[in-house]
């Protein structure tokens, strides 16, 4: 029972000490690994490890109330339980609320931390960067920005709304990292010889989920497939540090900051 | 209770008819086979094979299309429903009725799931998948999915959150699923705005809000592609919103017109809305319409009158409430319309599914309307002018009419909810509701769910405030316990050919679907989803999916293999021969 006791005291000390770390301005991902970890702790039980809620709670991602609680909303739900059932949570202490109020927040603002830059200053020329974006940069070949651009990449309407500017340039500059599994390209090979190269979207020890660049899903089974050659990358070129000047990588970031700030927002007056 | 075929004889021409249907497909089958077979030696035809791994023995469409979403005009136009569901009812006709013919009763015995797919956001889900080229699209609240048919599992994923401060059905967020045209899906959320999703990815290509000026708009429903537009309906009508139907362009998502379901003032019908409570008026346009290429007619039914109870403050029929609306698709132009409730006091909504059916009609082909009613009354109607032919009541304990006139208008029993309450048959939740009907064109059966319940209904006179409902007072179930039934009824007989009483704890609202092999499924009143024999009503497999079904089924095939799907509580189930 006793070295069983320290352990835990321990725990709770290097949690406590990692709780003050992660409160430094310059930990943000620590910061975010910190609420992820507590989340799985404290919440992922009944609200699910992807915290699209479980047979006890409900979901916490859309559609759901949290998504539009302010964070000491959150931080007074955690802590004092709801009456619908949820626990108090007051005895984790303070710093572990904090941090898993900013994991929900994160998940809220899809992935990107809340205070990162709403108002990044836009430093170059946005209708350059909007002329590259459709143009020379063919960024819109893959990527849907305010319903315009391709299919196979992310939208990024409002992917500029939480990401400061240099977040984003080294986005398009260093690709990859890290490396989303949906948007991985691999080349299987089927059991008659054929090799298909696209996006994986899913994948399982069963099936693959293959998207090619013309939109078609391959849905394959594990058994009619002999290879799978994971390329450890995503689409996106790896070159744009090169193929771009910095000041029209600076117009880009510009044109999506722009982009983002003034794309349509979900709500409306009156609905 | 199980009423049979008046006569042996129609059901024996019936027997026939599908065995005849039966006999073109196996002709059918076998050639495709054997061409198949003399291209045995082609390696693309071996390859398509290699890649349909869960290939059956019965192949409708080779794999060509399979994972490549590209919808066309000519397949919304298909007389025929096959491997594709390619709208909530499965085609423009609402007969939800599948020419597939791989599940048939001599098999289906052995039908076994497939897979489960748990969205996790809203139960119960009144989705009916749609499926394109081996893809199934489904919602949830707001969000929407894509998911491979063959094994439910995620292809991507649209997240967006529920509204706030919704009320009544929208505050649900029910959602009915999508719509599709080109590679483009269309699907309604909970605060009424029509969303253009690329179907490929779930990217957002644009958001068009659709109704504002009143907080109680929502919308519950699904859209339907008319030509190069998007119609949507929408939800509040117990709420004191102004119902209306309107139709976007596909393309960008600008209105192309509006038609508004209660009058303004000085236009026909105005007498029944003084002041301003015409824009209180309901007559919501909450399930999705059919349409007729032929006629060039969209026919959609409207919700009940608001308020629901309180008939005092809303004089003369309520027009267009509780109404089938025949409009032109191009222009929004009403072209008939029948009002099955004239100044409703129950909340008789007429949403249910208007059929388009092309039968014999007392020995002359005619181009009808087939419709359950909540209202008790089975209608069958001319589509092209709206002329009223035929009813029967489908409800033993009816009590609100004691018939219908020679044009359709019921003959009132003269039961006005007050403080007190009065016992009104069907209950406000119907003698059938937005679940499902299904028709089967080769033996002329039209198949629907009904329940036999009274309510004891009050009314108050309230004023409309947004943010709350306005149903103007509320209702008290009456002592009995309600009962469910699925129906057959005989087109040709103008009778029914069975009634299925269903026996369960909790009232089911799942529809009814049919299939070119004679069977009909549905979900029955004791979370079982259910194949029964569309001949004699005999259910002839089931299976637990263990939660209230609150959604109508369908059927795809993918790679030759024919699969059920419905959604049942927080889950969607697919189901295939092994």
């Amino acid at each position: 029972m006793r070295p069983r006791w320290i352990e835990t005291l321990l725990a709770l000390v290097v949690m406590f000490l990692f709780g003050c770390v992660s409160l430094d301005a310059h930990a943000q991902e620590s910061d975010a690994v910190h609420g992820a970890q507590r989340f799985m702790e404290y919440c992922a039980g009944c609200h699910g490890a992807d915290a699209r809620g479980g047979d006890k709670a409900p979901p916490l991602v859309s559609p759901s109330n949290t998504t539009n609680l302010s964070e000491s909303q959150l931080f007074r739900i955690v802590q004092d339980g709801t009456k619908g059932g949820m626990p108090p949570f007051a005895q984790i202490g303070d710093a572990n609320i904090h941090a898993v109020v900013q994991f929900l927040i994160r998940l809220k603002n899809n992935g990107a931390s809340e205070n990162a830059s709403v108002e990044a200053a836009i430093t170059g020329d946005v209708e350059a960067g909007r002329s590259l974006y459709f143009g020379k940069a063919e960024c819109s070949k893959c990527h849907l920005i305010n319903g315009k651009g391709g299919f196979m990449a992310r939208n990024l309407t409002s992917y500029a709304r939480n990401r400061n500017a240099d977040e984003i340039l080294r986005a398009i500059t260093t690709p990859d990292t890290p490396l989303v599994p949906s948007s991985q390209v691999v080349t299987v090979t089927t059991k008659v010889g054929r090799n298909l190269t696209g996006v994986l979207r899913n994948e399982d020890n069963f099936t693959l989920a293959l998207q090619t660049n013309d939109g078609r899903y391959y849905l394959l089974a594990r058994n009619d497939v002999t290879g799978v050659h994971y390329s450890g990358h995503s689409l996106m070129p790896r070159d744009y540090r090169t193929r771009l000047t910095p000041k029209e990588l600076n117009d880009i970031v510009s044109f999506l900051i722009f982009a983002s700030r003034n794309s349509r927002s979900d709500k409306v007056e009156g609905r | 209770m199980i009423r049979r075929a008046p006569t042996a004889a129609p059901t024996m021409t019936k027997l026939q008819a599908i065995l005849v249907r039966s006999d073109s497909r196996i002709l059918r089958g076998l050639t495709v086979v054997c061409l198949l077979t003399m291209c045995a030696g082609l390696a693309y035809a071996q390859t398509a094979k290699a890649e349909a791994y869960s290939a059956g023995t019965h192949a409708t469409t080779s794999d060509d299309n399979n994972g490549l979403i590209n919808v066309q005009q000519s397949d919304l136009l298909k007389k025929r429903v096959t491997d594709n569901w390619l709208s909530y009812n499965g085609d423009y006709t609402g007969a939800r009725h599948s020419d597939l013919t791989q599940i048939t009763p001599g098999n289906v015995s052995r039908l076994t799931a497939q897979w489960v797919f748990h969205p996790r956001t809203v139960s119960p889900l009144e989705v009916t998948p749609v499926v394109v080229a081996g893809i199934m699209f489904v919602t949830s609240a707001n969000d929407a999915y894509a998911l491979d048919a063959k094994t439910g599992k995620v292809l991507w994923h649209h997240v967006r959150a529920i509204s706030q401060g919704l009320v009544d059905d929208p505050g649900q967020h029910h959602n009915r699923g999508v719509a599709i045209l080109g590679t483009r899906i269309y699907m309604e959320t909970d605060n009424a705005h029509l969303l253009c999703l690329d179907a490929r990815s779930g990217h957002l290509i644009w958001d068009a809000p659709y109704a504002t000026g009143n907080k109680n708009y929502g919308a519950t429903s699904t859209p339907l592609i008319v030509k190069n537009s998007v119609v949507v309906g929408i939800s509040g009508g117990d709420d004191g919103v102004r119902g209306f139907l309107a139709a976007f362009d596909a393309e960008t998502g600008e209105e192309i017109w509006r038609f508004w379901t209660i009058p303004s003032p000085g236009e026909k019908g105005s007498e029944s809305w003084p002041g301003d409570s015409y824009l209180h008026g309901g007559g919501t346009t909450w399930m999705p319409g059919t349409y007729d290429p032929e006629l060039n007619m969209l026919y959609w039914g409207t919700g009940n009158p608001a308020p629901d109870y309180d008939g005092s403050v809303r004089p003369g029929d309520d027009l267009y409430t509780s109404s089938l609306l025949a409009l032109d698709p191009d222009t929004g132009t009403l072209k008939w319309y029948f009002q099955f409730s004239p100044h409703d006091l129950y909340d008789y909504d007429a949403v249910q599914t208007p059929v388009i059916v092309n039968a014999r009609f007392k020995g002359r082909p005619r181009k009808l309307i087939v419709t359950a009613n909540r209202n008790g009354f089975i209608y069958v109607l001319d589509r092209a002018d709206g002329k009223f032919l035929f009813a029967k009541s489908f409800m033993n304990t009816l009590n609100w009419s004691k018939g219908l006139d020679e044009n359709g208008r019921p003959l009132l029993t003269g039961l006005i909810p007050d403080q007190n309450g009065v016992r009104v048959c069907p209950a406000n939740g119907g003698a059938t509701n937005w679940y499902s009907p299904s028709y089967d064109a080769a033996i002329h059966m039209f198949y629907f769910r009904s329940y036999e319940a009274c309510a004891m209904i009050q009314a108050n006179t309230k004023p409309f405030e947004q943010g709350r409902n306005y149903y103007a007072s509320g209702i008290r179930a009456a002592d009995e316990e309600g009962k469910g039934y699925i129906n057959a009824f005989d087109l040709d007989t103008l009778d029914f050919a069975w009634r299925n009483l269903q026996i369960g704890r909790d009232k089911g609202w799942g529809g009814v679907m049919s299939t070119a092999t004679g069977l009909v499924a549905y979900g029955d009143d004791a979370h079982n989803f259910v194949i029964a024999d569309g001949r004699t009503g005999k259910p002839l497999w089931h299976f637990h999916v263990g939660q209230l079904i609150h959604a109508s089924p369908m059927s795809y095939a993918v790679s030759g293999k024919q699969y059920f799907a419905i959604a049942a509580g927080s889950d969607v189930f697919s189901f295939a021969l092994p």
